[in-house]
């Protein structure tokens, strides 16, 4: 009798053994099938959050230049469309840091494109008007990049009296993607 | 006979088992649960997102007003919130969806510094009309969007001219004039009729609910009506303090402007609008900067203008 007790003792402790090595298996399969999860589903957050960054470059590049921080307005004599006013630029790159949130991207270049200088000289207050990059942020353009033709207009003076002079330009936002 | 046992009898492997069952159950429907929230927050945060991003296109050049359309494949209630923090203050977009009959509430609110919406609190439904329009004061300041639902129709009665001819020429279908009204319209009357929103086009008043609301320019008249009084209270000090900057780089740009033979006159007036802006209490002090606007509006001309 007592022979028959204790082989009913350890098969029953085998047997509390096999269940807790299967729930410790079922655990770590649900374990790893979360975190599979996790991973796809940040994935793919990263990609949309990204995706969005993009659309928001895309549709804010084609109506910057009406912004009031950047628009010609009737600055240049009648009013223009995708006219950039490059001396309130400059000024408004002195309060760069006031705008560093506000269009909610990266950062902010006017490239002149014609006439062409052979030199990238980039604007400050030193060397404007003779430059041709404009950025509103210092640090460049990180990231991804979308671009808009645009005028870029100024007032030039000729024997002490002003006159408008406007190139061709070209206005680059750029974003960065999510990481 | 004796022998009868009254109780089941369940060996300690299956009572294990079904312990261990209810346990991972549970947790299995914790997390899938909790999954669902995070995918109803997400798809609210990424809405929130794409209506500001929608708003991008809304940006005038010529136009007085532009109108737009955002429809959505469940009942929606787009929340507005505002704030003044900052520099420019913030603008908050907050959705909210239908889920399984239950508006599933996600307290994630989208912010934008470059946005002006004025709506009420919420609006509901599935289709919005979004009309845009620019608020210059006396320069451009930015383009407001009112944003409205399209189960609710606006009667506009004994209107201006001008405010006529807009309405008609934005096509937009919940906006209608007199002729076209119905009932269930909300009707906003410009005379002496009883109406649930009134305004007084003369004194520059919007009365809505017992509550009033100035304003200069037909941009801020519609921003009056289709707001409530926080909401445009709270807007109106952001657009205030975005002039407050343009003011400076205006300023900065007259000074630059010296160099090309250009003399600096309008900095004098544009202190005093600065002044005037960040004293501000509220809507009802905006006639207070009327004179300011005139002289800086006079002195803006010629060849050396500003804007």
């Amino acid at each position: 009798m007592v022979v028959g007790e204790k082989s009913h003792n350890k098969k029953a402790q085998i047997k509390i053994q096999q269940t807790a090595f299967m729930l410790l298996a079922i655990t770590v399969f649900f374990v790893l099938v979360g975190l599979f999860v996790l991973v796809f589903k940040v994935g793919s957050i990263k990609e949309t959050a990204t995706i969005l960054e993009e659309d928001n470059a895309m549709l804010l590049v084609s109506r910057l230049a009406n912004s009031p921080e950047f628009s010609c307005g009737n600055a240049f004599g009648t009013s223009k469309v995708d006219c950039i006013d490059a001396d309130k630029i400059m000024a408004l790159k002195e309060s760069s840091e006031k705008y560093k949130d506000f269009w909610g991207i990266s950062n902010i270049e006017i490239r002149k494109i014609y006439p062409t200088d052979e030199l990238n000289i980039e604007c400050d207050s030193f060397t404007y008007p003779n430059c041709n990059i404009i950025q509103i942020k210092s640090g460049g353009l990180v990231g991804y990049s979308v671009s808009n033709f645009v005028s870029l207009c100024r007032k030039e003076s000729f024997e002490g009296s002003p006159y408008n002079k406007c190139e061709l330009a070209k206005l680059i936002v750029s974003y960065e993607s999510i990481q | 006979m004796t022998n009868k046992k009254g109780y089941l009898q369940i060996s300690f492997g299956w009572l294990f088992a079904i312990i261990v069952g209810i346990v991972i159950i549970s947790l299995a429907i914790f997390f899938v649960t909790k999954m669902f929230k995070t995918e109803g927050t997400l798809q609210s945060a990424k809405t929130s997102k794409e209506i500001g991003i929608l708003l991008n296109p809304l940006e005038t050049s010529f136009e007085s007003a532009i109108t737009s359309s955002v429809i959505f494949p469940e009942e929606t209630r787009i929340y507005n919130t505002c704030d003044n923090f900052g520099y420019f203050g913030t603008q908050g977009i907050e959705i909210m969806q239908k889920s399984f009959n239950k508006w599933a509430k996600t307290n994630l609110v989208v912010s934008f510094q470059n946005k002006y919406i004025f709506s009420e609190r919420y609006s509901e439904g599935k289709k919005f009309y979004i009309f845009s329009k620019p608020f210059e004061f006396p320069f451009k300041v930015a383009n407001l969007m009112y944003i409205t639902s399209a189960s609710t129709n606006y009667c506009f009665i004994d209107a201006p001219e001008e405010i006529e001819d807009e309405i008609s020429d934005l096509k937009q279908p919940n906006l209608k004039l007199e002729e076209e009204c119905s009932e269930e319209d909300v009707r906003i009357c410009f005379g002496l009729n009883t109406c649930e929103i009134e305004v007084d086009y003369d004194a520059k008043k919007v009365e809505k609910g017992n509550q009033a609301m100035y304003f200069e320019t037909d941009a801020l008249m519609y921003a009056a009506i289709f707001s409530d009084k926080a909401t445009y209270e709270c807007q109106l000090k952001r657009l205030m303090q975005r002039i407050e900057q343009l003011s400076l780089i205006y300023m900065n740009k007259a000074n630059s402007l010296t160099t090309k033979g250009c003399d600096p006159v309008l900095n004098s007036y544009l202190s005093g609008l600065i002044v005037s802006v960040s004293n501000l209490k509220g809507s009802n002090e905006l006639y207070t900067m009327n004179n300011i606007i005139d002289e800086i509006n006079e002195k803006n001309r010629g060849n050396c203008r500003l804007w």
